[in-house]
């Protein structure tokens, strides 16, 4: 299937744990990457834990996380981090809020720099954007991140998407077609999150269920593990096997014939509703940066599936076709 | 500076932009071409036109595609506030039109700054410095790597240093030719006004564009110069080349004009049209 990742400094350990889940070793997943590389990287505190099968010290939601579900704190301690290393005087007392037309300007830069690093495929780091870009405005990197955000998806129809948490890794995609992003907005129940994007991805590359311990072992990578809680997803077998269930994303069934008793996930109804493979192709390429048709027949078969889908919408608009790209 | 070899496509103020009449109006098709120019940096026109072509295709198969030039002023009507553009201008050597999204705000090498390491850019600095010195426009290896112990930050090695000018070339901001570097249209449409602001007094400007120039022909006695595609266009039809400011006669090789049609014919690789040696002066 996949042959070796791209030897990228790429902390997302989502792409290592599906790898590995995907050649069916069991348990012990391949040689973990280390985090990125930086100017900044004398970082104490998470972001250089060393990353591995072990648990981290703080659990770390999966990709996919949108922005604005991310505690503020979070951020704002991963931009005192990105000062730690600079040359610094002790705490100032508070500077007086930017014109907003300051605001602007930096949201313009910080818009170029994104779209440049995106450009030479280098990792979007939030220190990084924060030490670069916003200095001494990093109070209102919120505000300033939201902005270009907004100046990205309207200009360049791309999203700028935190895609790990804990490594505060930012990656610019493509941005979903208008009919998703309306069903996205109106819809803020919908848990199109990363953490059910990797399960449904697991399952539809396996080609069959995937079986409870393939999926923990996915999640333990990240720091997810059955019995504890999450700051963000709270319980998380709780939300997997449950709720998810009972949203019709996923289906939770108990495998015949096998003792002692275990249990194994398929897509279910919702899931096939809303989701097309196509939608999980890009996300495995945006995940292990590979072209989609490094999975030649599950790609084969999202092509299929939105071959179908078009023929069965021909008033809609022509789909968006990200494989068609230069 | 006037209309030159490195200018704006129309005007970005000029606000009848697309075929439907109204201003400025993004919609997936003009995105899609965006993102694609960002992606590759720095495109050909031929380029360009396949590009548009396919952002067509995939979003809106039935719509007639607008002429390029009103496409682009339509884009940058809409990037004007955001100060980018999609700059198009002309290589110096053969005179392809080519086409980049550049930002128009930021006027300093640290335009880069997202790209290389602090000794990194100190070292394009140097090369640039000793490009713009050099009389041919192109400033040989040996002569950079000896600067290397100039530079800010980490200490870099010759070793590092020639690996990093490969970076810079692969990056498109400089060309190699046999061992001397010189800039690539791209830098030249990114930081044209930054270095006639940086080096007012060694910069060179062409006579008949009155743009930036690196390489080109000059005359031998009053010594203005021409870059080669502006040549080959002032000279096109002139039985006997004269110097437009001195009257003397011409004394370099007139280049042929840049043909895309001709480009075509042969193939469309570069090699087949053997481009005029820059080195004339």
């Amino acid at each position: 299937m996949s042959e070796q990742s791209k030897d990228l400094s790429d902390p997302n350990l989502a792409a290592e744990a599906l790898n590995s889940q995907m050649h069916d070793s069991p348990g012990v997943p391949a040689g973990v990457p280390p985090p990125p590389e930086s100017p900044a990287a004398t970082l104490g505190g998470p972001s250089t834990a060393p990353v591995g099968p072990t648990a981290s010290p703080q659990a770390a939601p999966p990709p996919e996380e949108r922005f604005e579900d991310i505690d503020p704190k979070i951020l704002q301690q991963a931009a005192e981090e990105g000062r730690a290393h600079q040359p610094q005087s002790p705490p100032q007392p508070l500077p007086a809020p930017p014109a907003p037309a300051q605001l602007v300007q930096k949201a313009h830069e910080l818009m170029w720099y994104v779209l440049v690093k995106d450009q030479k495929r280098m990792i979007l780091w939030f220190p990084d954007m924060v030490k670069d870009v916003m200095g001494s405005y990093k109070k209102w990197c919120r505000s300033i991140l939201r902005r270009t955000s907004l100046i990205l998806a309207r200009v360049f129809g791309l999203h700028l998407r935190l895609t790990n948490l804990h490594t505060m890794e930012f990656a610019l995609v493509k941005a979903l077609s208008p009919e998703d992003l309306d069903r996205v907005a109106l819809n803020n129940r919908m848990p199109m999150t990363g953490l059910l994007l990797m399960i449904l991805s697991l399952i539809y590359v396996k080609g069959r269920g995937a079986r409870e311990s393939a999926v923990w072992n996915v999640l333990r990578i990240l720091g997810l593990r059955p019995w504890k809680k999450h700051s963000t997803f709270g319980d998380v077998r709780k939300l997997i096997t449950e709720e998810f269930v009972q949203q019709n994303y996923l289906k939770y069934q108990r495998v015949p014939h096998v003792e002692p008793p275990e249990y194994e996930f398929f897509w279910g109804s919702r899931a096939r509703r809303e989701i097309t493979k196509m939608q999980i192709m890009e996300f495995l390429a945006r995940v292990f940066r590979k072209d989609p048709q490094a999975w030649p027949s599950r790609y084969r078969e999202a092509l299929e599936e939105a071959r179908a889908l078009r023929e069965a919408n021909p008033a809609a608009h022509c789909p968006r076709s990200s494989v068609s790209d230069d | 500076a006037t209309s030159g070899v490195f200018s704006a496509v129309g005007a970005p103020s000029n606000m009848q932009g697309s075929s439907s009449g109204r201003a400025g109006v993004m919609t997936d098709v003009h995105r899609r071409f965006l993102q694609l120019l960002m992606t590759h940096g720095v495109l050909e026109e031929w380029e360009v036109r396949r590009l548009q072509n396919h952002c067509y295709k995939v979003h809106d198969c039935n719509a007639t595609v607008d002429k390029l030039e009103d496409f682009i002023n339509n884009i940058n009507s809409v990037l004007e506030s955001l100060y980018i553009e999609i700059k198009k201008g002309i290589t110096e050597d053969d005179g392809r039109p080519i086409y980049a999204l550049v930002n128009l705000a930021t006027t300093s090498v640290s335009k880069m700054a997202t790209d290389f390491a602090e000794s990194e850019l100190d070292l394009f600095r140097k090369a640039l410095e000793l490009i713009i010195d050099s009389e041919t426009g192109f400033a040989s290896s040996t002569n950079i790597l000896n600067l290397v112990d100039q530079l800010k930050g980490k200490k870099m090695r010759k070793k590092e240093a020639e690996q990093v000018l490969q970076k810079f070339v692969q990056s498109k901001w400089l060309i190699e030719k046999e061992g001397e570097f010189t800039l690539h249209g791209r830098a030249i449409l990114e930081m044209e006004q930054f270095i006639r602001e940086t080096y007012p007094d060694t910069v060179k400007i062409c006579n008949i564009c009155h743009s930036l120039l690196i390489q080109g022909q000059s005359c031998e006695t009053c010594g203005i110069r021409m870059h080669l595609p502006c040549v080959a266009k002032y000279f096109q039809s002139a039985s006997e080349p004269r110097c437009p400011h001195c009257n003397d006669y011409w004394p370099h090789e007139i280049p042929e004009v840049f043909n895309p049609e001709k480009e075509r014919e042969a193939g469309g690789s570069k090699s087949s049209r053997k481009s005029l040696r820059t080195r004339q002066h």
